[in-house]
């Protein structure tokens, strides 16, 4: 287990480093560079501007200074932000982003998989298709559409919450985290159900329940074990999705997470945040499919030969 | 034997045709996907009006007698454009979705199946393509590309397949310890004919689940990719545009917001009863009931 | 499972019910507290004013500092502060500031002419990088010394004559001088501050964050904290104090529109700054709150460039043609219908006095005529051309509008192309476009702001068209003090734009802004100018 462990961290180094690797070079040959803007900057200027940033060097230099810098831990300063390091602005976002992220999970892992569990265990009644039917149209709603919505009606016509803000009053983390996990709990709930569904047709359920166990038992005991494995494996991605893809929620909600400055960098070309970004995210994905694989492996007691000792 | 398992096969798909049409709302979203397919298709002889033409002094006007379901701020009608957005909006979906599809299954169940080394190369270049940033990667695509629709669907592709990857890959790695992978192994049936006959007919059900999922955030990631310059310009029209463009609105002109959403909300839950359906027709166990 | 869900609901009635107290919002506990609360757009890139660029910082700027004049906010007429008072010499090119011996820093150090000329210094540095420095080139010796032809500052005209006395000589008289003093890139910084925490010449410096920042505003920095909220409090060091109401302004960076608006009709800020009201809350805002609407013109232009190094807009019939067949009143009044108006000359109406002349009109049938001349009679054989516009709702709508004018009326196809804004910069830097869309707002109040754009070795032009007598004009703009003079080369230059067409005019913008009634001495004006200083909070009855 934990030669596994290791294994897989040691194998998230080149991974990281591929990341940084072809991030750079995607971000070098887009279009437009860090000091474009509409009015355009005297040639001189852009000059000491290019120098300001090492700009001026050739670009395998740049590179090798920069993951130079980044061995260190220095992710050099930010070209949108200049008095700003990308280490500060990500140490300071990425508190109230893995926070909201985490609420949103929470709250669609219960809303979810608790639907989908339901529905699951009276499939084709009424149960289940307005289970079902609550969890398609979180789907079918976008976080673009229901954060405003949920503002509207919230923060506005009734004024029961704050309509922005982070961190101001106790109500304001309530509606992001439910703009956020909405989409996800619709996935958990449709995945789930569907696991559960396969699972309770097995064998091994069958005969659960012919030993005249209570169905509660046989459900939370054996059914959830297997059923839940394609929610676990959906866990890694989602919840890289719910960080990366925040930034919409944290728009409309103007929370201060880092987000926001994923997308922004990326309008910017502000590269040292595009990259400092990357990274930090490129490192959550990396440890939540760990987790994700360790979970699957924890639930399915056979793999555990096959997985651990490859 | 492999006359034996032919037939079958055929007795489990005819099976599986016969269950699916008993079940009502699966062929009721059948039969509301095909009035779609039929209607997208015929827009342009059909459409009553042209979905570019304004009338600025007309401008956002609730639903009528001439405009059913009204007209957005530049006075155009707003069926005419919701039809127009579904030819784009449906092959967006079911081509982009499709290449996801392809792609996914066959890298998550290759992966999964081989185990070992290859099954770590695979998933840590899924980690890779994953922690690259999207937006810069659509923007380089529409430069050195251009514009072309086939780009679009490649481009949304090639980003919905690796969670599609990530959960076949799972799916496949719990099948495969089952008793009956082990057996078949055990007798030496070559590996493709593992995973066709035992895999991916026993990850079908989280297959679909997904897929009718992925059609309508591909559907809506469109106009993410219309913004960022890849993909339909105005005036053309697609359903994640139009309810992008709702939104901004949705308190004054509610209506440009309520129809492409609704469209989509039906066409989602049709997916989704139809994709139901189908899970539970094929699923071998069920048929012992 | 039922009672498990029914629970859950009730604690989350719960919940929200103890949220929702009768609290005040913070906009009216701010009215208690004299506090202004401020929707500020995009997060501001630094608060050092030798290098911002950005509207949100100017906003910003406001508060922390202020220049040896300042305008009224009224009429935009010079007013004295830093410098009580000062004097031009009669050639115009000499100018005398008395710095008042009240003006202090915010720690409470003497603001002195020697930090003018130390700050003037920094600005015009190379390693520095400011991107104004060239509105310095106005001043003797700026120019040589920011390109590195003379490294001696001595030579540059700004000298302390002593500690209260700031003597700034010009290479020409310019009748806007005063204007650009207040621009932020001409105010002074704390020279012992910075070099505290950098050498002169170092952009990249902590100086500005809370902790270290001086300035010498009537506001100074207490907090901020990234992509959530500037704090600035009253300077009790600033030389009006006396006469500053407001206690603090806080500025909240919220960069999407819809977000801006919500947060002002909840009662979150009293004034949504930048840039524009969506279009369809116009209308709403109109019904049911018009004391909250503030529509002010601005001096600015809206128009797209023409491509003229291909076909077919190499053509000035083609460009004409194009010119004549738009109706500018349709689209101001049906698209953005924000109190624009319709354009018919590039430079706008000079609110100094000068006033463009019309040489053309809304004309399809002379439109017409011009496409048939060059060949394209009813459209036929017009190639296919693009209109390019960066990502963005309201140019989404005005194109679409042109768009089908010029299919009606001339019978031509312009596909539409958007896209993201960097790209759209780099498209149209490498004359890739067509028409491209564009606009520019002015610096400071003269028509030469708008002429200069188009001068043949501007950056800012972006056509490909260079026309000699244009440049020729332009330089004698720079000697030229007389107004009426002025106006005179104003008008030629505007007849040679009508007659050559290289960019079409579409719509001076207007500023849309919301303001809450309770806010006071909030005044519009075209420069899109205002500061805090009469500001004050009163709710209304």
């Amino acid at each position: 287990m934990l030669s596994y462990i290791v294994k897989r961290v040691l194998a998230a180094i080149p991974v990281l480093f591929l990341v940084v690797l072809i991030t750079f070079i995607l971000v070098r040959i887009a279009p437009g560079g860090p000091f474009d803007e509409e009015r355009s900057v005297p040639p001189q200027v852009l000059e000491n501007l290019n120098k300001r940033y090492n700009l001026d060097l050739p670009v395998h230099e740049q590179f090798f200074s920069y993951v130079g810098n980044l061995l260190q831990g220095d992710f050099g300063p930010s070209f949108k932000y200049p008095n700003r390091s990308v280490t500060e602005i990500i140490s300071t976002g990425a508190p109230v982003t893995i926070e909201l992220g985490l609420y949103a999970l929470i709250f669609a892992m219960i809303l979810g998989c608790s639907a989908g569990v339901f529905a699951a265990l009276r499939p084709n009644s009424w149960r289940d298709y307005s289970a079902m039917s609550t969890a398609m149209i979180g789907i079918c709603v976008p976080s673009f559409v229901l954060g405003p919505l949920l503002v509207l009606i919230f923060g506005i016509y009734l004024g029961w919450l704050p309509v922005s803000g982070w961190g101001y009053s106790p109500g304001d983390k309530i509606l992001p985290a439910l703009t956020l996990g909405a989409a996800y709990a619709a996935y958990l709930a449709r995945l789930s159900r569907g696991g559960m569904l396969e699972v309770l047709n097995q064998d091994y359920i069958r005969t659960a329940r012919a030993k005249g166990l209570p169905e509660w038992q046989v459900v939370i005991k054996h059914g959830l074990r297997g059923g839940l494995t394609p929610v676990i494996a959906f866990l890694g991605p989602a919840a890289a999705g719910l960080l990366s893809g925040s930034f919409v929620v944290e728009t409309i909600y103007q929370i201060p997470g880092i987000g926001r400055f994923f997308l922004q960098a990326a309008f910017n070309r502000d590269y040292t945040m595009i990259l400092g970004t990357t990274i930090f995210f490129a490192f959550l994905i990396i440890l939540f499919n760990l987790i994700t694989d360790i979970l699957l492996v924890w639930l399915n007691p056979k793999l555990r030969s096959e997985v651990f000792n490859q | 034997m492999s006359t034996d398992i032919k037939i079958q096969g055929n007795s489990l798909f005819s099976d599986a045709l016969r269950r699916l049409k008993k079940n009502k709302l699966a062929m009721a979203g059948a039969a509301f996907l095909l009035v779609l397919t039929i209607i997208s298709i015929l827009t342009p002889w059909i459409a009553p009006y042209s979905y570019e033409t304004q009338d600025l002094y007309l401008g956002a006007t609730p639903p009528s007698a001439e405009h059913w379901l009204g007209t957005d701020v530049l006075g155009r009608d707003q069926l005419t454009r919701i039809m127009y957005g579904s030819r784009i909006s449906l092959m967006v979906g079911v081509i982009a979705t499709s290449v996801a599809l392809l792609i996914g299954v066959l890298w998550g169940t290759i992966a999964g199946f081989a185990g070992g080394r290859v099954d770590s190369i695979m998933m840590r270049i899924v980690d890779v393509l994953y922690a690259l940033p999207f937006s810069i990667f659509i923007i380089l695509l529409t430069v050195v590309f251009g514009r072309s629709m086939l780009l679009l669907f490649l481009a949304i592709g090639a980003v919905e397949w690796l969670t599609m990857a990530r959960i076949i890959r799972g799916q496949v790695l719990s099948i495969k310890s089952q008793e009956y992978v082990t057996a078949a192994r055990a007798i030496g049936l070559p590996p493709w004919r593992i995973i066709s006959r035992y895999l991916i007919p026993n990850a079908l059900g989280p297959i679909i689940v997904y897929t009718t999922l992925t059609i309508p955030s591909v559907i809506l990631l469109e106009s993410f990719l219309s913004f960022l310059g890849l993909g339909i310009q105005p005036p053309q029209s697609s359903w994640g545009s139009l309810i992008s463009y709702g939104v901004e609105t949705m308190e004054e002109y509610p209506w440009l917001l309520i129809f492409p959403g609704l469209i989509l909300s039906l066409t989602l839950f049709s997916l989704n009863f139809l994709g139901d359906g189908l899970r539970d027709a094929l699923d071998p166990k069920a048929s012992k009931d | 499972m039922q009672k498990l869900i029914c629970a859950g609901l009730a604690l989350l009635m719960l919940m929200l019910s103890a949220c929702s107290s009768d609290k005040l919002t913070p906009a009216e506990q701010g009215i208690n507290t004299q506090t202004l609360l401020i929707a500020n757009g995009d997060e501001p890139r630094e608060l050092d004013p030798q290098l911002s660029t950005g509207s949100p910082e100017h906003s910003i700027h406001l508060a922390l500092y202020e220049g040896l004049v300042s305008k009224n906010s009224k009429d935009l007429s010079i007013e004295p502060a830093v410098a009580e008072s000062w004097e031009i010499s009669d050639d115009g090119r000499i100018y005398t500031f008395r710095i008042r011996d009240n003006a202090r820093w915010s720690n409470g150090d003497a603001i002195k002419a020697s930090d003018y000329v130390w700050s003037w210094k920094r600005s015009l540095l190379p390693k520095f990088g400011s991107e104004w420095a060239y509105l310095k080139y106005y001043v003797k010796g700026a120019e040589a010394f920011h390109k590195q032809k003379n490294n001696n500052f001595d030579e540059v005209g700004i000298k302390a004559v002593d500690d209260k006395t700031l003597v700034i000589t010009l290479n020409e008289p310019c009748n806007f001088f005063l204007q650009l003093l207040d621009h932020y890139s001409f105010f002074a910084v704390h020279p012992a501050t910075i070099l505290k925490h950098g050498d002169i010449d170092q952009a990249i410096s902590k100086w500005t964050l809370p902790e270290n920042w001086v300035g010498n505003g009537p506001f100074s920095l207490k907090k901020w904290a990234i992509n959530d909220v500037i704090v600035t409090e009253k300077n009790p060091h600033y030389w009006n104090a006396d006469n500053v109401k407001l206690n603090a302004v806080h500025f909240y960076p919220i960069t999407d529109k819809q977000a801006e608006e919500r947060a002002f009709r909840s009662g979150k800020v009293h004034v949504t700054y930048t840039p524009q009201l969506a279009i369809e809350k116009i209308a709403w805002y109109r019904e049911n709150q018009p004391e909250a609407l503030r529509i002010d013109p601005v001096y600015a232009s809206y128009y797209y460039e023409f491509n003229l190094t291909k076909a077919p807009f190499n053509d000035v019939r083609v460009r004409k043609a194009f010119a004549m067949a738009i109706d500018r009143k349709l689209i101001v009044e049906r698209v953005t219908k924000g109190g624009e108006t319709a354009a018919w000359s590039f430079i706008p109406t000079d609110p100094g006095g000068y006033q463009p002349k019309q040489y053309y009109n809304y004309d399809i049938k002379q439109a017409r005529a011009l496409m048939a001349e060059a060949g394209y009679p009813d459209g036929k054989g017009f190639p296919p051309v693009e209109l390019l516009y960066n990502t963005n709702d309201n140019h989404r709508k005005v194109a679409l509008a042109i768009q089908q004018m010029l299919n009606t009326n001339l019978g031509v196809q312009v596909q539409l192309l958007n896209q993201e804004w960097k790209v759209y910069l780099n498209s149209r830097k490498n004359l890739e476009h067509d028409i491209g869309r564009a606009g520019w707002i002015a610096d400071y109040l003269d028509a030469s702001n708008f002429i200069e754009i188009l001068a043949s070795d501007s950056g800012q032009n972006h056509t490909g068209w260079k026309s000699d007598i244009y440049d020729s004009i332009i330089a004698e703009l720079k000697k030229t003090t007389d107004s009426q003079q002025r106006f005179k080369l104003f008008e030629q230059a505007n007849k040679i734009l009508a007659d050559e067409m290289p960019v079409l005019p579409v719509y001076n913008y207007s500023d849309v802004n919301l303001v809450s009634p309770a806010v006071h001495g909030w005044h519009g004006n075209v420069m899109h100018y205002h500061p805090y200083n009469n500001v004050y909070l009163e709710a209304t009855p």
